[in-house]
């Protein structure tokens, strides 16, 4: 269900990689389910720099407010204002439609420290574990 | 370990994302917060509310009993209807909200908020005086309470023994062999009715009414209904600290003729007049205010936000707080630190969605 090709980090964003050094980011399914619908995304400007695992923005849902961290360092180049119109397309379709940033990396190397779809699957799979205790 | 309902076995069987209210395990939502407040807005939806209390006055006494300590009279209640009123303390300060069922003769039914329930019913004894000729019994635990909602809900087959109720009117009465009291009252803005049965019935209530169509409902949709209908939350919009009048609540007493618990106090306050006033907003700016945010005037904080989300019904974020009398007059801008930004946002009529508006 996560994309093989997709990169994770612990606090449930996803990396795409789309060129050497460019690449999209968004929220992954496990945390679309966990905040609900969402209906107010607050995304960095593009221009603005981002260091890895810092916050970049904030996603809202009915009943809760999630920070956006960047996956990796680099510059927003763009991003998803089809998304900022319409939250929903995050729940829908996070990992095509519901994008939210594309970034430039100024290390892409900072990927290497990210998980692949197995290794996060895993993680999500001990989160839930957790939780129903 | 919370406090479970009658349904709380169903809930799970229908794998609702439960949550932690007011000491209760309740549903926060079955599938998604924005359908279901969609089906109650356009047709019908249902809501678990057995965690409300349930306590059941009666006896020769009752009624002057509760003339005593609720801010509107029962005297002219008659069977077969009920009201909303408030239960304050002696400085006027708003224990809760509730609803009272005249059921028959010397027989009355409250229903109010799952918080702190010990110490309203703790109240009423206290006031009771142990007279004989009062009897307070809680039944929260003997049975469940469902609200059925929507524009839709009096077409349905099942309510078909309801639906000549009139507002806030009441009657026992059957629904596909189950038994229940049924009245036409709801915290949506919608028509609809809620249904107190057995235990037993719960179930077989909840599972009748979803073959019907009607769409289970949890706490989020609840909350996001009933604030686009300018309801207050006891507990979070007001509780013992406000007062009727700063609370938007003078509706909901009756300070003419019989005396009651609070009543001197109220008459000060509405002479001296307040101070502060809880006023609903919307965002003019890109944000959702939520519970305890601050509200701002002029770089000055002002008052608290005590309610606030997106509103579908509106396609707006809206919000209720408290702030000073000057500033709650419609149009009025105001600010509201959103985490760390100032968002601009309007004063407006707090009935937010009015049906069929």
């Amino acid at each position: 269900m996560n994309p093989k090709e997709y990169k994770y980090t612990r606090e449930h964003e996803w990396f795409c990689p789309e060129s050497e050094n460019t690449g999209k980011t968004g929220l992954t399914k496990y945390a679309e389910s966990q905040l609900g619908d969402i209906v107010f995304l607050d995304l960095p400007a593009p221009g603005t720099q981002v260091q890895q695992f810092e916050k970049m923005g904030e996603v809202e849902s009915v009943k809760a407010v999630t920070d956006l961290f960047s996956p990796a360092s680099g510059k927003v180049v763009e991003i998803n204002t089809k998304a900022v119109d319409k939250p929903e397309l995050v729940n829908e379709d996070p990992y095509g439609e519901g994008w939210l940033v594309r970034l430039e990396l100024t290390k892409p190397s900072e990927l290497d420290a990210l998980m692949g779809s197995d290794a996060y699957g895993k993680y999500v799979e001990s989160l839930s574990q957790e939780g129903s205790e | 370990m919370f406090k479970k309902t009658p349904l709380n076995r169903v809930h799970h069987d229908l794998k609702a994302r439960m949550t932690d209210f007011a000491g209760w395990e309740l549903p926060l939502w079955f599938t998604s917060i924005l359908e279901e407040h969609n089906a109650v807005r356009s047709r019908a939806g249902m809501f678990d509310v057995s965690h409300m209390s349930r306590v059941w006055v009666s006896g020769k006494k009752s009624g002057q009993f509760l003339d005593k300590v609720l801010t509107r009279s029962v005297h002219r209640l008659e069977i077969g209807c009920s009201q909303l009123c408030l239960m304050c303390m002696v400085d006027g300060g708003i224990l809760d909200d509730l609803c009272v069922y005249h059921v028959g003769t010397d027989e009355y039914l409250l229903v109010w908020n799952a918080g702190d329930t010990e110490r309203k019913l703790n109240w009423l004894f206290r006031w009771s005086e142990s007279d004989a000729d009062i009897t307070i019994k809680n039944a929260t635990d003997d049975t469940a309470m469902v609200a059925v909602q929507g524009p839709a809900v009096c077409q349905l087959g099942s309510m078909k023994a309801l639906r000549n109720l009139p507002r806030f009117g009441h009657t026992r009465a059957k629904i596909d062999n189950v038994e229940v009291f049924g009245a036409r009252t709801g915290y949506t803005g919608e028509d609809g009715f809620e249904l107190m049965s057995s235990i037993a019935d719960a179930s077989p209530l909840w599972r009748v009414l979803m073959d019907q169509g009607v769409k289970p409902c949890g706490l989020g949709a609840r909350d996001i209904l009933r604030l686009e209908a300018g309801m207050m939350l006891s507990g979070q919009d007001f509780d013992a600290s406000a007062n009727p009048f700063e609370a938007g609540l003078a509706w909901l007493v009756d300070l003419d003729e019989r005396d009651f618990v609070g009543k001197i106090s109220l008459l000060e306050i509405k002479r001296q007049g307040i101070k502060r006033k809880i006023a609903g907003f919307e965002i003019t700016g890109r944000g959702i205010a939520r519970s305890g945010y601050s509200i701002f005037k002029s770089g000055q904080e002002v008052g608290k936000v005590t309610s606030g989300g997106y509103a579908p019904a509106l396609g707006m974020n809206i919000g209720l707080g408290y702030v000073p009398v000057e500033l709650s007059g419609i149009g009025t801008g105001i600010d509201i630190l959103i985490r760390g930004k100032m968002v601009s946002a309007q004063i407006v009529d707090r009935r937010f969605y009015k049906k069929g508006g």
